[in-house]
This record gives C-alpha cells, structure tokens and sequence, in this order.
C-alpha cells in the first residue's frame, strides 16, 4: 500500500439500511491488516451538539434548524477526520451517515478534494421491508437516542425519520463518483471509477459480506502427545485426554444447534483432524489452518528454545527461524476470514497461534495484544455477530489438559534504576 | 494477500470447485484481451487456468478468414450457422473434458451473445456439475473498439496478407452483422459480471463464492487501453548510473489518451537515487513493499561463503530456489506473495510505468507479465544496463531490451539505445 494514499469511504443510504454495520465491519477488517482506520460517525456529533433525545422533527428536510444543525455535525467530524488524516498518519477513514442528498456529497467531495483525500461513496440499498424492520428492531431502539423510551413509540418515531429521508433521498447516479453500490445485501454490486488497489481491495471485502443470522465455533485441537512432552510444533497425535475430548464435542455442538447445518474446517494436521472425528458434520480440511510454522524450532520444548525471550520482546512480529511470525500468519489467513465472512455456521477446529490471530479478528483487538490472547485446551467459543460486534460464550469441558499459556513477561526495569 | 500461499493435491485451490468463465459480447470489446488476463492472474494465484478460445478452435478446424465462404459470419447464414454452432459446441466439450481431467478454471472466450445460446451453454456446465459465470464486455465509445480493431483484430491469423485498412473495414462489418442479434444479459438469476467501458464501471450479479469474488477484485482493477511498462535495475550505490528519460520513454501517436510517465522505486536508497533524475517533471511513488528480497544472515555473502557457514541450507537453496529461505531471510515465494498488491496497482495503473527496482523484484514482476512458472522465477535474468519496455497486448506481453549507456564516464546525449525488437 502506498505510504501517501488517503481514502474517505463516504457510506451513503437511508436510515436502517445497515451503514454503521458496514463501516464497523470495514474498520474492523483494515486494522487486522495493518491499515490505519477510523469511522467518524456524525450521529455521535450531532447527539454531542444538540442532544440525544431529538424527535423526527428534526430530521425533516423543511425544518431549517434541524438542517443546519446536522450540517454543522457534519462539518465537524469531517475536520476531525482531517486532523485525524493530518496528525495520526491515516489511511482509511469511514465517514458514517446517510449523505443521501446529491449536495451534502458534492460539499463532502470538494472538501475532501482540498485536503487531497480520494473520496469512495458507498451506497446500501435496501428494497426488503423485513430486513429494515429488523434492523431497527436489532441496532435503532437500543441507540442512545432512544433511551428510556418505549419501543414502540420508539420504531413509530424512527419509521418517521425514515419517511423524512426518503423525501430527499437521491441515490447515487453522479456517473463521475467513485462508488459501489450493494443493492439487498450483495445480490447485486455496481462499481464504479474505482482509484486505486486499496479502494478495489474494500470493494472485494465488502462483497463477501452477509448479515444472516448465524453461529462460528473455535475450538483448539485436543491435547495432543506433544503437548504432554512439552513440546512446540510436530505433527503429533491426541492424548488420551484429547480422545476424550473429542468424543464429548459433538454433545455441545448439537445442544447449541439442534438441526441447523454446520460445516466443521480443520487444519491438515493430525491432531485437528482426529478432534474432529466424532462430529457428524461436512469437514474441509485448510492448509492455511495449519499451525503458525516453528521453523528450526519445530519439535523443541520452549526450554530448549533459547530465543524465547527475544521473541516476547516483539511476539507479533518475531519469525522463528525458516518460519513464520503471527504477522505473517494473518497474511495467509487472509482468505479464510474472507471465506469466513461468506459462510453461515462453521466451527474450526484449530491451533493456538491461529485461533489467536481468527479471535482478534473478530473482536477487533490489537496485534501487540494478540500474541497473548486466551484460549484454553477443551474449550469451545461461540462466537454469534452482531451488529457492532461479537457476542460471546465459552464453554469448559470437565477434561483436564495442560496449560499451554504463557503470560507476558513484565516490562524491563529499566526505569526504576534512577529512582 | 492469497498469491500462492499454498497448493493442495486436487490443484484446486480455495475449495472453490470448477468454474467456467464465459465471455459475452460483440467482437472487439476486450474480450480476448480480459480472458488472457485473467488466465494469467489466475496462474499466477496457482489456479490451474486455461482459454479456451472459439475463433482459434475455428481457424483450426475451418482455416482462416480467407478460406471461408464470403457472408460466414453473417448470423442471418441459416447454412454457417449450423456450422458455427456446431464448432462452438465442440471448443466447449473441450474445455469440460479439461476441467473434468485436470483443470480448475476454464475461460470461454466467444460472443455467446444471444440469451438462447447462453442458456445452452449454462444447462451443459450445470449438468457437469461446474460453475458458469458470465462476464459481458460492454462498450460504447467507438474510439476503445477502433483502437482494439487495430491493434489486435486485423494482426489475427484471419488477415493474414490483408491490406490494413481493407481488414479494418471487413471487421466493422462484422461487428455490424452482430449488432441485430446482440442480447445484453438481462437474467438476474445467472451469476454474470458487465464490465462497462473496460472498467469505468461494473456490475456484478448473483456472484458468489470465494474464487469467483477474486475474480471480480482482479476485474475492478483490470484496464485495456494502451500503455507501457519500463523496468530498470536500481543502480549499485557506489557506482550510479544515470538513467534519464528521453523521447523512446514516451511515445507519441497512441491516439487520444492522455498518459504520462509514472516512476515507481522501492523505499530503498539505490532505487530512490537512481529515479532523481526523473523528479523534476514526473511523479516518483516510493513503494516500500517493493523492497528486495530479503537475505536474512547470508545478506552480503558471496556464494562460496554460503556454502561454508551454510551449507546444509545451501544444498537446500539449490533443490528449490522458489521455496527455500535461508535464516530470517524471505524465499522468492515471500517475495511474490508480498508483490500481489504491487501488481493489481500495476493492472489498475493507466499511465505509462517505469519500476526501478532491485533485479529480484523484477524477477518476480516479469514472471507475473510473461506467465512464467513459478519455479524459473529465481532463474529469470533481468541485466543491469538495459531498459526492458514491455507493451501489453491482448495476448500477452512484447518485449523491447535497451541499452542504456552509462553518462557518468560518456555524457553522450542519447541514452537509450535499442536494441532488439519482439
């Protein structure tokens, strides 16, 4: 990616249409590669300005002072967005509220124009009633907005704000624009005048997206032999213990799912392949699952490993020797968080390091972080997304396993020696 | 990014089963150029890819243009239709008996422009248990499909020995012959991309799977108009040479675009020196991830001292030059895998490039041009001295080596001479 390319990804589309679930998602997605992102959601200044509890009224296009009020929030967040470009380096903003009007888009192009950032329109278009009703049910009445109100007099007073959008809603056509287009979700995507690698590359992100409801299972594979030995790496089978432990896994993942379908993705090793034997359900077997490769280090115990303690000083980016960092493994998990986006129920069953790097995907938690995330043997995480986020639940199996975490060292001293 | 980061037994990749790329359109839309382009990308991922192109299986069975009957394209010829339709069916049972053998993807390049023979076509991949995906050429500025006529149409086979402007013409007509019977795709339940005036804009419907969605990110990036692509060596840094653009880097007479000279350099000194003479009146873009391949502990060791401090790792390197790394350093694969962006920045880029790098990220970049196996990668010799211009065609690349004469000790004014034509 170019050092010195600035990209606004301008959302554009009715209220309810799923913007913020967009823009969140895009984020989310750009800080796991290592891209410099932020959303500037006007709403936030707008309720910061003028005050959460604004009713429709204020949304309707005649009402001059509710109409400048929101310009005035737009204005703000777009110099916020560029001090942000400006002071902090960035790469990605996500300027996150309807600009459903062709002159709120070409006062948002012009300023961006001046401060030689590419603007990216990107339009939701939604012609189903059901997804729009859900939405507002799902992400509109629990908004602040609508604290302490009753929900129904709640998605009554959200539908009309809905209704004064419509009335000055143009949808894009301005054919010198550079926008996508997703129209129900993704069954259809117009792209046009796109500038640039990085712009394509969210455009591809964007069409693997889907908000169907659904559940993704992580599970480590369990304990193997090489655990028991202490040992990194190896292509090793389940411990006694491990067989247990898949035995009892297809109890769980029936109880949670009843009939619903699932398909089970391991790595090509041994010991995921074996967890995953009693679960009857279709299985794919991904070489980029496989675990974060040890190099010379492979089949050692960490005592043995004499560079540990180098490698805690930059986990994230550490590359054993003839092998890979966790840098690199988000590089070659790229396409199955991709493939993951697209599909509805999966479970994996994988290895620590990756699970790590899939989790801080999901929970969008920093890579200084990642290296040390939790996750235990004979432990399955439910992952179920919504729309700002993940929810989650654990489940512990009464199986015992070895603990394979190994916290991070305390800082260095260092400072302390003055005082 | 995905480029070849691993390979299963099957060759197919991503899980992504067989699919069938079928191209629709009237004759000199990019068609040709598009499946070529793709098939390279695809390859290039390591996706078993292969064109299968209805005009060659013609030649083939029929022989050329010259040979056949005045009026055989003409669509209203009840007699060629029959014909026609017959050799269509046959360039497709090849491709499946491909795809069924060792393939993965299959890119049909013909017209397929009405909705009846696109049906056709649909229910026999269907049948066969792969995937169609339409992908329609649209175009309708006269000057992008003049441009196409001569530089690809009138060089086919089919005009051989023709007068240019005679062939120029005979193709107009039978594009026009076309024009009645064109159906623009209109079923919303088939998967299909339209790709309008070749990349302004695209449509994309009912397209799913993992594979077939890269498809689609390679096709936003993708152009056909008429550039040309310069690499040049970084210079050593004790010793520069001077490389300085003169009236060969930019040529004149490529019709009404408007394209200007764009020096890409990684971030690394030798580059960014070598492209200083160039920063007065052009645009130099610093591209950090263009950086050499990476030596790790053998970097600035001659090959004997390898073999000594390393010689296991060196008997390693010498079975397979595109996978191995030596200590901390990155393989060839690293490196192609790190210039996947740099290549769809390169397919996206309209303007003239010229990329200074070092030679093994040129390696890599040429391959990428030229479709060549991964496993000559390492082999590929890019000399230093020479200018290599490459012109993309809708066949592929044409290569011209320069010269480039060394001001420093010789401050001659011409200083690129050429030397070979492809």
């Amino acid at each position: 990616m170019s050092s010195n390319t600035r990209v606004a990804c301008v959302m554009v589309g009715l209220p309810a249409r799923g913007k913020t679930y967009i823009a969140q998602k895009v984020c989310r997605y750009l800080q796991w590669l290592s891209i410099s992102t932020k959303v500037f959601n006007v709403g936030n200044y707008r309720r910061k300005l003028h005050g959460a509890h604004q009713m429709h009224s204020f949304f309707d296009p005649n009402n001059k002072t509710g109409e400048s009020a929101r310009k005035q929030a737009a204005t703000e967040a777009l110099n916020d967005m560029v001090k942000w470009f400006k002071e902090e380096n960035g790469t990605v903003a996500i300027f996150d509220a309807t600009n459903s009007t062709r002159s709120r888009r070409e006062f948002i192009l012009n300023y961006c124009r001046k401060e030689d950032i590419l603007v990216m329109f990107i339009e939701s278009i939604c012609q189903d009633e059901n997804l729009i009703l859900q939405n507002i049910v799902d992400v509109k009445l629990s908004s602040p907005d609508y604290k302490n109100i009753d929900p129904e007099k709640a998605a009554e007073d959200f539908r009309a704000r809905i209704a004064h959008y419509e009335q000055a809603y143009e949808p894009i056509t301005e054919s010198h624009l550079t926008f996508i287009k997703i129209i129900n979700v993704g069954s259809q995507v117009v792209i046009n005048m796109i500038q640039g690698y990085l712009q394509s590359r969210i455009v591809y992100y964007l069409m693997n997206l889907h908000i169907l409801p659904r559940s993704i299972f992580f599970s480590r594979h369990g304990e193997s032999m090489y655990h028991l030995m202490g040992k990194i790496g190896g292509d090793s089978d389940l411990s006694p213990r491990g067989k247990r432990y898949a035995l009892a896994l297809p109890k769980l993942i029936k109880e949670n799912l009843g009939d619903q379908p699932l398909t089970v993705w391991t790595s090509t090793m041994k010991r995921t392949i074996q967890t995953s034997e009693h679960l009857p359900y279709p299985k794919l077997q991904w070489k980029a699952l496989d675990e974060i490769d040890a190099g010379c280090c492979d089949g050692k115990t960490y005592e043995e490993i004499e560079e540990t303690s180098i490698r805690d000083q930059d986990k994230f980016n550490y590359r054993y020797r003839g092998g890979e960092s966790y840098r690199d493994a988000i590089n070659r998990l790229e396409p199955v968080i991709m493939e993951l986006e697209r599909q509805q129920n999966i479970m994996i069953v994988g290895h620590q390091a990756i699970l790590r790097c899939m989790y801080a995907y999901f929970h969008n938690l920093p890579h200084e972080d990642l290296p040390y995330i939790r996750i235990p043997l004979h432990t399955v995480i439910k992952l179920t997304p919504k729309a700002y986020g993940c929810e989650e639940e654990r489940y512990r199996f009464d199986i015992d396993a070895v603990d394979t975490y190994r916290p991070r060292p305390p800082p260095k001293q260092n400072a302390q020696q003055t005082a | 990014m995905a480029a070849q980061l691993y390979k299963t037994s099957s060759g197919h990749l991503f899980h992504a089963g067989r699919i069938a790329i079928i191209t629709v359109g009237l004759p000199a839309r990019g068609k040709t150029h598009v499946s070529h382009s793709l098939c390279r990308y695809l390859r290039w991922l390591g996706v078993s890819t292969k064109v299968f192109s209805l005009g060659n299986h013609r030649r083939q069975v029929l022989g050329t243009a010259a040979n056949l009957p005045p009026g055989f394209f003409s669509l209203e010829n009840r007699e060629s239709a029959q014909v026609r339709h017959n050799i269509a069916v046959e360039c497709l049972n090849e491709m499946i008996e491909w795809l069924k053998e060792e393939g993965q993807v299959g890119i049909f390049d013909a017209s397929n422009t009405t909705e009846e023979r696109r049906k056709e076509v649909h229910d026999t991949l269907i049948s066969h248990d792969i995937q169609p995906v339409f992908i329609e050429s649209i175009c309708d500025k006269p000057t992008i499909i003049e441009n196409n006529i001569r530089s690809v149409k009138i060089t086919s086979p089919d005009y051989i020995g023709w007068d240019p402007e005679e062939a120029v013409k005979d193709y107009w007509a039978r594009i026009n012959n076309h024009l009645g019977f064109y159906q623009t795709i209109t079923d919303l339940s088939l998967s299909f991309v339209k790709m309008i005036n070749v990349g302004d804009r695209i449509i994309v419907n009912n397209v799913k799977g993992y594979l077939q969605s890269r498809i689609v990110f390679y096709l936003i990036n993708l152009h056909i108009s008429p550039r040309i692509i310069y690499f040049a060596r970084a210079g050593e840094s004790n010793n520069e040479i001077s490389l300085k653009t003169d009236a060969d880097l930019c040529p004149a007479g490529w019709g009404d675009d408007e394209r200007t000279l764009t020096i890409w350099t990684s971030a690394r000194q030798s580059s960014v020196q070598t492209a200083k003479p160039f920063e007065e009146g052009y645009t130099v873009i610093n591209r950090a991830l263009m950086a050499e391949l990476n030596l790790g502990e053998v970097d600035g060791l001659t090959v004997e001292e390898i073999k000594e401090k390393f010689p296991e790792e060196y008997e390693l390197q010498q079975k397979d030059m595109y996978h191995h790394r030596y200590p901390m350093a990155e393989s060839y694969q690293d490196l192609a895998v790190r210039l996947e962006s740099t290549i769809l920045e390169l397919e996206h880029e309209k303007n003239d490039v010229l990329i200074i790098a070092h030679e093994t990220v040129l390696k890599c970049l040429y391959a990428y041009l030229f479709d060549r196996p991964e496993d000559e990668i390492p082999r590929i010799v890019i000399p230093r001295n020479y200018l290599i211009e490459i012109i993309p065609s809708a066949y592929g690349c044409h290569e011209t080596r320069m010269e480039i004469v060394d001001t420093f000790n010789n401050p001659a004014p011409i200083l690129a001479t050429r030397l070979t034509s492809a």
